[in-house]
C-alpha cells in the first residue's frame, strides 16, 4: 500500500526531471514520458530526434559564451547540456542526430554503446540501440574527445528497471525521490577557439564557469529538478553524473550519503561518504537518508568549481546546489 | 589522555598526538588576517586562520579540534569582519553550518564593502558560538564558508577529530583498531598570486584560475616538510602502529604513498570502511579524508610522498615529501621530535 504512494511519488520527480530537462526552464515532454507512468517490462521503441548545434550561451554573469549542445526539438531547453532521456531496461532507442556543427561526430554512451559510425557535418543518422541495463548513464560524443564534452556535447541517460521498482538496479538500493546531477563545466578560451574552427590542447583546459543541470547557482536552487526537495525521513537518489572534464569530489553538507553504485557497479569497500568522487565520465549514484531538516548546500569541494569566473556564490557561482529538507 | 586545559601539547614521541590541540569538546577561535607562512625557499606568503591567542604553534593549518564521540560540542569564533566555521562532514544542523546563504555570517558590522560576498544573508554578530553534538570517532575538518574560494586558500582550515567515548587517542574508534602515535597530514596548495594585500575578495581579476606554486602538508613545503615533527614519522619502535589522518582541503587531488609500504586504509570521512583495504596509495580528493594505519617494519628508512594532481589527474603539478623511518629523529639543530620548540610560531 504505502509501495504505491511512495512510487507515484518518485515517478512525479521522474516528469519533472524529463519536464525541464538539463537545460533549465523551458518546459518539454520527451517520447519516454508516458512509459514511465503505465505498464511495465513491455518493450517500447522511442524515436528520438537529437540536433547537435553551436548556439551562444549566456552565462550567469552576463557573459555570453559560444558552446555546442544536442536539442531534441520536441522541446529541449537551452542549456549547453542537452535533454535528458529517461527509459526502462527493454526499452528500444531510434536516436536520429542531425549535425549541424562544423565537424564530424557520432553519438555513443560510455559504458553501454561505443564504436559507432560518426555523421558528417550537414548529415544526419540514425543510432537504434536497446536500452541498456538499469543504471546512469551520459550520451555523448566520441570523436571530438574532450573536446567535444568540454563544448557541451552531453545528456544525462537514466535507464530504471524492468520491474518498475523505484530502486538503482534490480534488488538494489530503493528510494522515494531520485534526482540526477549532471556536472559539466568550460574553460572559454577553449569554447572561442572551438567555435572559431580551432582545437584546444586540453593540457591548458583551466575552466573558469561551472554548471549542475546546465545551471549555476543561484539558478541551481531555483529550478524545481535541481533544487533537491526531501521530507525528513525520505531516501533520496542523486544520480552524480560527471559529463565534464574535470574531476569533482561532491561534498554533502548535513548527511553522510551510502554511495550505492561507481559506473553502475555496486560500490562495497568505501560506502558511507560526505565526499565522494566523480572523476570525468563517471557516474556515482548516492542514497542520501534525509536524517534532518533544513537547507544544505552540496558542491564539488574542487571550490574553484563553486565559482563563476572567479566570482565565488554571492550573487553567482558555479556548481553549487541546494538540498532543502522539510 | 585528555585534560582539560586549552592547550595540550605532545611531550615525546611516547605520546599519541603530534600537534597542538585544542578541546575536547570546547574551542574558543579568534580570526588571523596578517598570518605569514614562510616557505622553504624563503617567500612570505601572507595568510589568514583561526587562532586562539599567543600560543599558536604554527598559522596554516589553524589548530586542531578534539571532540569525544556523542558528546556535546561548543566552539567560538570572535571575528571583526564576515568569516564562519563550516564543519565539515560533522553533519551538524543549518544553524550551525556556517555557510552564509543558509546560515549566516559572524561579524562585529553587517557585510561591510563587499568583503566576504554575505551581502542580504544573516548577520549573527560576534562572537558567535557554535554547538553540535560529536558523531562518530573519526577525522573531519573545518573550515570559513565566507567567500570559500579566497577564505580557504588563504588557510583559514583545521582538522577536527573525534575520539571514541571515554577520550581515547591511542584507537581510531570504539571497538576499531588502536595505534601508538597518529599524525594528521593537512593536505593543500597555494597560489601564491592570490595572496595579496587588503581584504581580498572572491573574482575575475583575484581568484579566476587557481595554479599552486607550493605543495604542503601541514603548512610546511620543500625541506621543511621532509623536517617537520607533525609529519615525519620518525623513532617508532619496531612494529609500532602509526594512524595517519590524511584530510584534503586544497584545490587538488592528492596521491598519498609511503614509499611503497603497505598500509591499511581503515576509514574515511569519519566511518570506517566496510573492511580495511590493502594498498600502498591512496587518492584524496579535496573534501576527502582517509585514515591509513601503518605498521612501521623494522630498519625502515622511506620518503612518503604527496603528489598533487591537476583537476583533470592528468599530470602531477607538485609533490610534497616527508620521512618515515626507524632512526631516532635528530633535527639540523640537534632536537628531537618531540620539543616543540621546533614549532616556533611564523606569525609576528
Amino acid at each position: 500500500m504505502e509501495f504505491c504512494v511512495v512510487l507515484a511519488e518518485a515517478d512525479m520527480n521522474r516528469r519533472d526531471f524529463l519536464k525541464a530537462g538539463l537545460g533549465g526552464a523551458a518546459a518539454f515532454s520527451l517520447p519516454v514520458l508516458p512509459r514511465l507512468r503505465t505498464e511495465q517490462g513491455l518493450g517500447t521503441t522511442f524515436d528520438i530526434d537529437l540536433i547537435a548545434e553551436a548556439v551562444s550561451k549566456p552565462m550567469i554573469d552576463g557573459v555570453s559564451v559560444p558552446v555546442w549542445q544536442l536539442r531534441n526539438p520536441a522541446g529541449a531547453g537551452p542549456g549547453d547540456l542537452a535533454s535528458g532521456l529517461m527509459a526502462q531496461e527493454g526499452d528500444q532507442f531510434n536516436i536520429t542526430l542531425q549535425n549541424d556543427l562544423d565537424r564530424a561526430i557520432n553519438f555513443v554512451i560510455p559504458g553501454a554503446l561505443a564504436g559507432t559510425p560518426q555523421v558528417e557535418a550537414g548529415n544526419s543518422l540514425l543510432y537504434s540501440f536497446p536500452a541498456p541495463a538499469a543504471g546512469s548513464y551520459f550520451y555523448t560524443d566520441a570523436i571530438n574527445g574532450e573536446i567535444g564534452r568540454a563544448m557541451g556535447l552531453a545528456g544525462p541517460l537514466v535507464i530504471m528497471p524492468e520491474d518498475g521498482s523505484s530502486s538503482l538496479y534490480p534488488g538494489g538500493p530503493t528510494f522515494d525521490r531520485q534526482y540526477t546531477v549532471a556536472l559539466s563545466e568550460l574553460d572559454d578560451r577553449l569554447n572561442q577557439q572551438v567555435a572559431g574552427g580551432g582545437s584546444y590542447d586540453m593540457q591548458n583546459y583551466e575552466p573558469n564557469y561551472f554548471f549542475a543541470n546546465g545551471l549555476s547557482f543561484p539558478e541551481t536552487a531555483g529550478d524545481s529538478d535541481t533544487l533537491i526537495a526531501s521530507t525528513q525521513g525520505e531516501d533520496v537518489a542523486i544520480r552524480l553524473i560527471n559529463a565534464g572534464a574535470i574531476t569533482n569530489p561532491m561534498h554533502f553538507h548535513g548527511y553522510h550519503v551510502q554511495v550505492a553504485t561507481r559506473n553502475r557497479i555496486p560500490e562495497t569497500q568505501v560506502v558511507e561518504k560526505d565526499t565522494t568522487l566523480v572523476r570525468v565520465g563517471d557516474c556515482v549514484d548516492v542514497i542520501v537518508p534525509i536524517n534532518q531538516a533544513g537547507a544544505y548546500p552540496l558542491h564539488t569541494h574542487y571550490v574553484p568549481g563553486t565559482t563563476a569566473n572567479g566570482v565565488y556564490v554571492n550573487p553567482y557561482g558555479g556548481a553549487l546546489l541546494v538540498m532543502s529538507a522539510t | 589522555m585528555i585534560g582539560n586545559t586549552t592547550q595540550q601539547q605532545q611531550s615525546g614521541v611516547g605520546e599519541s598526538r603530534s600537534f597542538t590541540y585544542l578541546g575536547p569538546n570546547t574551542a574558543s577561535l579568534d580570526v588571523k588576517m596578517n598570518g605569514n607562512v614562510v616557505m622553504a625557499d624563503a617567500t612570505n606568503i601572507r595568510s589568514w586562520y583561526f587562532g586562539n591567542g599567543f600560543n599558536d604553534d604554527r598559522t596554516v593549518p589553524s589548530p586542531l579540534i578534539e571532540a569525544i564521540e556523542g558528546e556535546s560540542v561548543r566552539v567560538t569564533l570572535d571575528s571583526m569582519l564576515p568569516h564562519t566555521i563550516h564543519f565539515h562532514g560533522l553533519d551538524v544542523d543549518q544553524a550551525n553550518d556556517g555557510v552564509p546563504s543558509t546560515s549566516g555570517y559572524v561579524s562585529f558590522m553587517p557585510a561591510m564593502g563587499g568583503f566576504g560576498r554575505v551581502e542580504g544573508d544573516t548577520h549573527l554578530g560576534t562572537p558567535f558560538e557554535y554547538t553540535f553534538v560529536a558523531p562518530h570517532a573519526g577525522t573531519y575538518m573545518y573550515h570559513c564558508h565566507v567567500d570559500t574560494v579566497i577564505h580557504l586558500e588563504m588557510g583559514m582550515i583545521g582538522t577536527v577529530i573525534v575520539r571514541p567515548p571515554g577520550g581515547s587517542a591511542t584507537q581510531a574508534w570504539s571497538g576499531g583498531p588502536t595505534y601508538d602515535k597518529e599524525f594528521v597530514w593537512h593536505l593543500h596548495t597555494f597560489d601564491s598570486s592570490w595572496h595579496g594585500f587588503g581584504p581580498i575578495v572572491s573574482g575575475p581579476t583575484t581568484t579566476l584560475r587557481h595554479r599552486p606554486d607550493y605543495f604542503m602538508i601541514n603548512g610546511r613545503d620543500g625541506v621543511n616538510t621532509l623536517n617537520d615533527p607533525t609529519t615525519a614519522i620518525r623513532g617508532i619502535p619496531d612494529g609500532g602502529r602509526v594512524l595517519i589522518r590524511a584530510t584534503n582541503i586544497g584545490y587538488q587531488p592528492a596521491l598519498v604513498q609511503l614509499g611503497g609500504l603497505m598500509f591499511d586504509v581503515i576509514a574515511s570521512d569519519g566511518r570506517p570502511l566496510v573492511a580495511p583495504l590493502t594498498t600502498d596509495q591512496q587518492l584524496v580528493a579535496p573534501g576527502e579524508r582517509y585514515d591509513l594505519l601503518l605498521t612501521v617494519p623494522a630498519a625502515t628508512d622511506k620518503l612518503a610522498t604527496v603528489d598533487y594532481y591537476d583537476i583533470r589527474l592528468a599530470s602531477v603539478l607538485g609533490t610534497a615529501t616527508t620521512e618515515i623511518s626507524s632512526d631516532v629523529p635528530i633535527f639540523e639543530d640537534g632536537f628531537e621530535s618531540g620539543d616543540t620548540s621546533m614549532w616556533s610560531s611564523t606569525t609576528p
